[in-house]
């Protein structure tokens, strides 16, 4: 009878269970018959009350899921808009953006808003350390060094669109200059064209055997224009001695024998720019360098020389010149410990950041007067040969060396009568403290921000020398044309 | 403005959110959305939001007499000069200089090219109109009577720059009624963090592989190009389907439900495939409006085909490698028509996919070289007839230096999170870690982006002095 009972109890749970289920599940009628009568309900309400639990258990989750990406967003609303906003990257040598002056046409244009937004994320606090922290963390996690030399390659920077950020970059390049120059300059550079605008430069970087190397890709044709723009200059100063000093860089020197395809040869592109000169000295510095190259005569985390290499390449230039020279032990040396220069600032590669180098520079001993004037050689101010590079731990080179937009007048010592006008890049800045002692006027002029006509100012100053000095990037680079268009100002 | 930028994420999406949080009722809710996503196109388009304003109220307006004239001939008016206007405005802000560019070419004559810019997201907005009055006009769906209801369709700003293109037909009863589960946002939410990681912590950084071997293709070596060609597709994918990512978990976040626009495309088989699982809101727009035009009589099966494909490819830019690329995909699809599916079939699964990747990523390649000659220069070096030989140290550099991100990459580009998801979801206790992880994850990824994302204005060669 009570099986019976139990049957009938079972078949009721199923039906009710079909009633309120579409899914009958035999196992718990079983289980519910052999717990006799009531039993039946029990599991039921466990199973709407597990899901029940379960569902809230979700919903507990999901609910922390929000919280937790909420506090994010709150955490980085207050860390992007409250904390104090930096103001300036030391190893990008930059200011860094201003919040943006509403105009009708700067709204128009998008620039205010889009300053707003690059505002905020340009000037995040304690930016420094955390590029510092992705520098250490990016190169670990993409991948692994190449080879016994621990190779990383920094791809180009081609088709880099040049925004709004640019425009602050190259301005706040000036402003620092002007503040460690002390002198307030009118001249404002003009954005820097896009290097590879050519197609024979790349702008590829690898650091190997801990030292960064610009990779040169080769002049193609155009070393043909840098020799005849010199030649042209010959021919409207006849009277004046001319010199080509290009200047290799460590690309001719530094790299493994496994790497070397990486590179094309600057030697090759020097050779034929000698070819192609006419009655234009040829310096070869080339030869002068290669000689030293075990001594620190480049940089290995910035892209410009050494100062020891100025002073070899400058020797090999007096000795053409015909000019006395004095030896390194006359100048006072100064060393700058823990340098990271320029080839930090384009790779953030942790090797070079964590691996400093010492900046050495040398003082001449002798007395010398310098009168700094702006592009257009006028509104001179005395200035001191070099500068204080502590204001700038990161950017010695620029700092020791001053900035490029200005014309900087030497009146020495060396009452010889021989006026040198130097023609340069940023690598001719170094040579000049080292020609102190072998010219009695020297007039240094940056081929990129020179504002009058070349051969007038050269005449003016009755200059008996006229020196070009600089990397081979920019001899055969876009840079070459300000040769030229100097000449025809 | 763009999605990956401190400025988005810190500032303007917490304070969107917030407010969004607070509004009381969908109305509200609604006009919130509107308000934001207005701020949102003008911060990038100042004076081309009022363009995008105006195409709403042509096709609002539009809408509203295919509605009232239904069938007859005030409803084909409409219907036409609704399309014809929104046709010609994405004629005149993008294809113009092309096309003027191009009869100068053509007639050797100098007409002045139009030297327009192109406003932000008008490729992706004018297909959400046009497919919005078609339907209007097949009585799909009703028009919206209610002006506010329609600009925040077309202007919601999850998808508004980049897509899925969204039909309105799929958000029409959200847009007035929708709820949002919990569950809603924080799948969105983590929807968000996962879009904006394949963007910044992956195609950002493919990119730099993909620019230093394609853009330097004249000295980049056979093994060089292919390399360059993979990493680039890996970029786009990344990089379009975290958009996609930002966009559908946004709309979750706010309570839409927008469509997949990518499927895991590389796991497909054949070309017809790939397109069924890459961009499908493009795919679907085309073959729901376009592909049964009846224009090609009796042929337009395979006339119809190329049309689609030669618009797929002009959707993509004014160039002419954009068309090469439509067509050539065309032109595979049209053999893979032709085999049929079941042959296709009975060809062994690896040969099909090493068929289909191989066509894939060279038509990633098309995609890049926007200048023909450097295309031409891909396919030399590609083939083996380039003057830089088969590999070279920089590749290896490269491949050694990138290892970990090109297998990380790789394999996101499989169904990971499907699977995790399809076994986990079987049994509650593993559902529940992993749901519980994919929080954790995906605030770490944020994180991650985040400190990443401080980098990116460093300005690096922009004012490279010697």
């Amino acid at each position: 009878m009570s099986k019976n009972t139990k049957n009938t109890d079972a078949e009721k749970g199923k039906k009710s269970f079909a009633e309120t289920n579409d899914r009958p599940e035999p196992a718990i009628s079983i289980e519910a018959s052999d717990r006799q009568g009531t039993s039946i309900d029990i599991p039921i309400k466990a199973k709407k009350l597990k899901k029940q639990q379960r569902k809230k258990a979700m919903n507990r989750i999901s609910l922390a899921n929000i919280l937790l990406i909420s506090a994010v967003f709150a955490g980085g609303f207050v860390y992007v808009t409250l904390l104090p906003h930096e103001t300036k990257a030391d190893d990008e040598n930059r200011l860094l953006t201003k919040f943006p002056k509403f105009s009708i046409k700067s709204y128009t244009s998008g620039d205010y808003t889009d300053g707003i937004a690059d505002y905020f994320d340009d000037t995040v606090h304690a930016r420094a350390d955390i590029k510092e922290f992705i520098a250490d963390m990016l190169m670990p996690l993409k991948g692994m060094k190449y080879g016994g030399e621990k190779a990383e390659l920094y791809g180009s920077g081609f088709e880099k669109p040049v925004t709004t950020t640019t425009a602050a970059t190259t301005a706040s390049v000036c402003t620092l200059t002007t503040i460690a120059v002390q002198q307030p300059t009118t001249t404002v550079a003009e954005p820097e064209e896009d290097k590879t605008a050519d197609g024979e430069l790349t702008n590829n970087i690898l650091i190997v055997n801990k030292r960064g190397i610009n990779l040169y890709g080769g002049a193609w044709g155009s070393e043909q224009e840098y020799a005849s723009y010199l030649n042209a200059y010959k021919e409207a100063l006849p009277n004046v001695n001319i010199y080509s000093m290009v200047l290799p860089t460590s690309s001719s020197f530094y790299l493994p024998e496994e790497y070397k395809n990486l590179a094309q040869s600057e030697k090759e592109d020097f050779d034929r720019i000698e070819a192609s000169l006419g009655n234009v000295m040829s310096i070869d510095a080339y030869m002068a360098l290669n000689a030293h190259k075990d001594e620190p005569i480049y940089s290995r985390t910035d892209h410009h020389w050494q100062p020891l290499g100025a002073y070899y390449a400058a020797q090999q230039f007096a000795l053409t010149a015909g000019v006395p020279f004095p030896d390194i032990s006359e100048y006072e040396k100064v060393t700058l410990p823990g340098y990271v220069g320029t080839l930090y600032m384009y790779t953030q590669s942790a090797t070079l950041l964590n691996n400093p180098e010492d900046f050495v520079y040398y003082k001449p001993k002798t007395n010398v007067s310098v009168t700094q004037y702006d592009t257009h050689f006028s509104n001179p101010v005395a200035a001191d040969l070099l500068l204080d590079p502590s204001q700038m731990p990161n950017s010695g080179y620029y700092m020791v060396f001053g900035g490029d937009e200005r014309i900087v007048h030497v009146n020495t010592e060396c009452k010889n009568g021989r006026t040198l006008v130097i023609f340069k890049d940023s690598y001719g800045n170094a040579l000049l403290p080292m020609l102190t002692s072998s010219f009695e006027n020297i007039y240094l002029c940056d081929i990129r921000y020179f504002d009058l006509n070349a051969a007038d100012f050269i005449r003016n100053v009755q200059a008996t020398d006229l020196l070009f000095s600089m990397c081979s990037f920019s001899a055969v680079g876009v840079n070459r044309h300000n040769i030229y268009n100097n000449l025809i100002k | 403005m763009v999605f990956s930028r401190l400025f988005f994420i810190y500032i303007f999406l917490p304070v969107c959110l917030l407010c969004y949080a607070l509004a009381r009722g969908t109305k509200h809710k609604n006009t919130v959305l509107i308000i934001f996503s207005l701020i949102f196109y003008a911060w990038g388009e100042p004076v081309y939001i009022f363009l995008m304003i105006a195409t709403a109220v042509v096709n609002y307006v539009a809408a509203l007499f295919i509605g009232k004239y239904q069938g007859r001939a005030g409803d084909t008016a409409a219907t036409v000069t609704a399309v014809v206007y929104d046709l010609l405005m994405l004629g005149v802000f993008k294809y113009s200089g092309f096309i003027v560019e191009n009869i100068n070419a053509l007639f050797s004559c100098s007409i002045p090219v139009p030297d327009i810019r192109l406003p932000i997201g008008i490729s992706f907005y004018t297909f959400q109109t046009i497919s919005y009055i078609i339907d209007c006009h097949w009585e799909k769906v009703k028009p919206q009577k209610n002006f506010k209801n329609f600009l925040l369709f077309l202007t919601l700003f999850p998808q508004l720059i980049a897509g899925p293109i969204v039909r309105y037909s799929k958000i029409e009863k959200e847009i007035n009624d929708r709820t949002i589960q919990m569950s809603d946002v924080s799948y969105g939410l983590n929807r968000v963090a996962l879009g904006l990681a394949k963007k910044v912590l992956l195609a950002d950084q493919l990119s730099l592989i993909a620019e230093s071997f394609l853009g330097n293709i004249g000295s980049s070596t056979m093994l060089g190009a292919w390399y360059g060609a993979i990493a680039y597709g890996m970029q786009i994918y990344f990089d379009f389907s975290g958009y996609s990512d930002i966009a559908i978990g946004l709309g979750r976040v706010f309570g839409f439900h927008f469509d997949e626009n990518f499927d895991h495309p590389f796991m497909c088989k054949d070309i017809t495939e790939f397109w069924q699982r890459w961009h499908i809101s493009l795919g679907t727009f085309f073959r729901d409006y376009l592909l049964y035009i009846p224009i090609f009589g009796k042929r337009r099966k395979y006339g119809g085909l190329f049309l689609v494909w030669l618009c797929t490819g002009i959707w993509h830019g004014a160039s002419w490698n954009y068309v090469i690329w439509g067509l050539y995909y065309g032109i595979f699809i049209f053999i893979e028509l032709l085999i049929g599916k079941k042959k296709m079939k009975n060809i062994p699964v690896v040969i099909r996919h090493i068929y289909s990747k191989f066509i894939i990523i060279i038509g990633f390649a098309i995609f890049y070289f926007e200048d023909l000659g450097k295309l031409g220069t891909f396919f030399k070096t590609a083939f083996g007839f380039g003057k830089n030989g088969f590999i070279a140290v920089q590749d290896k550099i490269s491949f050694i230096n990138n290892i970990f991100l090109i297998a990380v990459a790789i394999i996101c580009c499989f169904p990971l999170i499907r699977t995790i998801k399809d076994v986990t979801d079987k049994r509650f206790a593993a559902k529940a870690t992993i749901s519980s992880a994919a929080a954790v994850v995906s605030a770490l990824l944020l994180v991650i982006t985040s400190i990443i994302l401080v980098d990116a204005t460093t300005s690096p060669f922009l004012y490279y002095q010697f």
